[in-house]
């Protein structure tokens, strides 16, 4: 254990080299400046539509070794892949970064699926670039298309029930190949079918739709959106909370919050993350953390079975080798979702990835056929840290081919019984914790300036850096596939035993303690750089005017605001749905971008002092203060007028 | 009464029960009622250590599961009720426990189930077990995870 957090010590420190020595102006583009003016016009064309098509049919498709989930089908991801197809890769990522927000705390478990994210990364990228949208204004575009997404998984799931069933023929027909093919070619046609074409259409037509329509829009109700992409992003980091903001882990989250804030946003997010694994060792050192729980578990070990043999050794009998094991879990690792359907699951991809082993253990036709449709029924688990069960099954169809009184029943109640709490600590470890973590860290390296340096994502003057999305794909590839490959290993080797002794000998709680102090660490610095609200108005005080946010609130806490409305944010998530929070969020942005004070805003680079505090709410930056009477220059230009074209 | 939600779902402890519902629900300990799963030493194991670890897991049977509820459902203590079949439900409700709600969580597919909603498939006995369940004056909904808006199983009933 110690090891591993060394090295994952080891490994971002060098990541964060790497991203200190890329020169980031290389890498670095301008944020488009208004939200429909100023950037070149960018155009998606037929083959450029069509390659974000294939992207997105691949982000829920089996063929990256299952890894599409944690990769292709996140919006941070995605907005790389989009801005290289449209030659704008740095744009992209900043665009990505920013739709990921919200999405921070999603987790898809047992079927359920409250929003298609890569419907929103792919679709709302393109649209937010092509179309010239600000970052911040992508946001509120691309949730209401990752609502309409949903549609395409829930055709899916429907539909692909049926393909489950001509399974079960191929099954009864004892036909090995006919119940692989079954798992991935049709789901795998009607996947692409209804992925494509809707995504092909709107990347083609989207964004002239959305600049035609924004261009239309008043210029307080664009910069409501753009408000909007400040305010939107609280959703994200609180429906994370949800899962690591708890306990001893608490004060984390605001010494992350405060370091991000009183380093004038400055400060890396790698830097952070480095910081926070040091305090995650110190934090389980000084709490008791490190120590087993119980010792227990060496004894079980000693008696537990070693079934593994390997080609050489294998005696006389059925016996599986290592490459059997493996190919098995290569196939489930790839193909696990493949045919993911309301009425089974993952049923028949369970079945699937003990083809290579039916195929060694079982020769007669009747032994294959009860085999398979042993394997065909409901399943469900967390494709990763479930591979437990996997293994151990795995153990029990060699006893039973070897003449172990091993029935139907004891292989299915292993399966059954298993799969439910396995999948419970699969997904707090994956889904909920690990994923939410390393996509905090990958959105906070893909906002930055081109001189390198970390300020909060949709500042004016904020580039994309395509190492954030790199390095979170990374990380989370080796750290998904190490979990699985060696979960489905000691399920094998180790069977039942390994499941109760890794339980009892609290290392899951000593990740998941260690991993929440990190990570709110991370997501505290995260809330400061996504999270922003800057109150615009004047207030006279003594007959001096003073804007309430720089000259009240800012000396005292900048970012008190944004930490407010996070707060208030996960306290109301307890008892509102998040799409209500959503449009109440954005309907409050848009209202508060209205000019109630003054005439407002009189093009889309207006900065005047005049101009921003005409509303109630004022993107980007706070509005500084007055300007002197009589000196034509600013006296302390805020960073919106200093920064503007 | 404080038990908070009775939630008939086939994996008993997974994903998102962990995750989401304790949270929603406020619920600091769960009793999971299922006479097979009471049985199995193993599965009993890994059911209580596979919850968070501030939270208590009993697993039951039937018989000791309705003495339990009753007994809890009179303490303040909010509880979380888990079972794989409506059967179980019935035989807690005809025993004296007091369960106003129901929720179908997950019912797997298999031969003979028929598909109600999503990845609700329930068989003509478990259909009459709801029925029954009904007719004693519990609620029955389904609901999925605790974002989502609950249905009423009368609804889907076309029978009713």
């Amino acid at each position: 254990m110690n090891r591993k957090l060394a090295l994952a010590g080891g490994s971002l420190a060098v990541l964060a080299i790497l991203a200190a020595a890329t020169p980031a102006a290389v890498l670095g583009a301008n944020a488009p400046g208004g939200t429909g003016s100023g950037s070149a016009p960018i155009t998606v064309g037929f083959g450029q539509a069509a390659l974000i098509a294939l992207g997105y049919y691949l982000a829920n498709s089996p063929w990256l070794f299952g890894l599409a989930y944690y990769t292709l089908f996140r919006p941070l991801v995605a907005g790389l892949l989009v801005g290289l197809i449209l030659g704008h890769p740095a744009e992209g990522t900043l665009i990505g970064a920013a739709i990921n927000v919200p999405y921070l705390g999603f987790i898809s478990a047992g079927g359920s699926y409250p929003s298609d994210v890569a419907f929103a990364g792919w679709v709302g990228t393109t649209i937010a670039l092509a179309g010239g949208l600000n970052p911040a204004a992508a946001i509120a575009v691309a949730i209401p298309l990752g609502l309409l997404g949903t549609l395409v998984f829930y055709g899916r799931m429907s539909v692909s029930a049926v393909f489950a069933h001509w399974a079960d023929d191929r099954a009864e027909k004892a036909d090995i190949n006919g119940v692989a093919f079954m798992n991935v070619v049709p789901g795998q046609i009607l996947l692409f079918v209804i992925s494509f074409v809707p995504v092909f259409l709107l990347a083609l037509n989207g964004p002239g739709f959305v600049k035609d329509a924004i261009d239309r829009l008043p210029l307080w109700f664009s910069d409501g959106l753009v408000i909007a992409g400040g305010i939107l992003p609280a959703i994200g980091i609180a429906l994370t909370m949800r899962f690591i903001f708890r306990g001893s882990a608490i004060p984390y989250f605001f010494i992350g919050f405060i370091l991000f804030t009183f380093s004038g946003g400055s400060m890396s997010l790698v830097v952070i993350a480095a910081i926070g694994v040091a305090l995650a060792y110190l934090h389980l050192t000084f709490t008791g953390g490190l120590a087993p729980k119980s010792t227990e578990a060496a004894a079980e070990i000693a008696t537990a079975p070693v079934l593994m043999t390997s080609d050489e050794t294998a005696p006389a009998g059925r016996h599986l080798t290592r490459g059997d094991v493996l190919r098995s879990w290569i196939t489930w690792s790839f193909f696990s979702h493949a045919n993911y359907n309301y009425e089974r699951l993952q049923g028949t991809g369970f079945a699937h990835a003990m083809t290579p082993i039916i195929r060694k253990l079982y020769t007669t036709p009747d032994e294959i056929r009860a085999a398979l449709k042993r394997h065909l029924v409901f399943f469900n688990t967390e494709p990763n840290f479930g591979n437990v069960i996997h293994g151990a099954v795995i153990a029990l169809e060699e006893q039973r081919a070897n003449g172990a009184p091993i029935d139907d029943d004891a292989i299915n109640s292993v399966k059954s019984g298993l799969m439910g709490p396995i999948s419970g600590i699969g997904d707090t470890l994956s889904q909920s914790t690990i994923a939410p973590i390393l996509l905090a860290l990958g959105i906070g390296i893909a906002g930055g300036t081109a001189t390198g340096s970390s300020i909060p994502n949709f500042a004016p003057g904020s580039t994309g850096n395509v190492l954030g999305p790199i390095i979170y794909v990374a990380l989370v590839s080796v750290i998904i596939v190490g979990i699985g490959y060696v979960a489905w290993m000691q399920g094998y080797l180790r069977g039942r035993a390994f499941v109760t002794d890794l339980l009892r000998s609290g290392t899951i709680d000593r990740v998941l303690t260690g991993a929440g102090v990190l990570g709110n660490l991370v997501l505290g610095a995260l809330a400061a750089k996504v999270v922003t609200l800057y109150l615009a108005p004047t207030v006279s005080i003594y007959g001096a005017q003073l804007n309430i946010q720089a000259s009240v609130l800012d000396p005292i806490f900048p970012g008190v605001l944004a930490l407010g409305l996070v707060l208030i944010t996960f306290w109301l998530l307890r008892r509102v749905s998040p799409l209500w929070i959503l449009a109440g969020m954005l309907t409050f942005s848009i209202i508060a971008a209205f000019p109630f004070f003054g005439p407002g805003p009189q093009n889309p680079n207006d900065y005047s002092y005049q101009a921003c505090t005409s509303s109630l709410l004022h993107k980007y930056a706070p509005c500084g203060v007055p300007p002197a009477p009589s000196a034509a220059p600013q006296a302390s230009p805020s960073p919106a007028a200093s920064t503007a074209p | 009464m404080s038990l908070r939600l009775v939630r008939i779902v086939d994996r008993l402890i997974h994903g998102q029960v962990v995750a989401g519902w304790l949270r929603a629900l406020g619920a600091r300990r769960i009793v999971i009622v299922d006479d097979a799963t009471a049985r199995d030493e193993f599965l009993r194991d890994v059911l209580t250590l596979a919850a968070p670890s501030d939270v208590p897991v009993e697993v039951l049977n039937i018989a000791d599961g309705a003495i339990r509820c009753i007994e809890l459902a009179a303490s303040p203590e909010p509880v979380f009720v888990l079972a794989r079949s409506p059967r179980t439900v019935l035989g807690l409700r005809q025993a004296g426990v007091p369960i106003e709600v129901v929720d179908l969580g997950g019912m797997g597919s298999g031969p003979g189930r028929k598909r109600l909603h999503k990845t609700i498939s329930i068989s003509p006995d478990e259909l009459a077990e709801l029925r029954e369940l009904e007719r004693l004056g519990t609620r029955v909904e389904i609901q999925i995870v605790a974002d989502d808006r609950p249905i009423p199983f009368r609804s889907l009933d076309s029978t009713h």
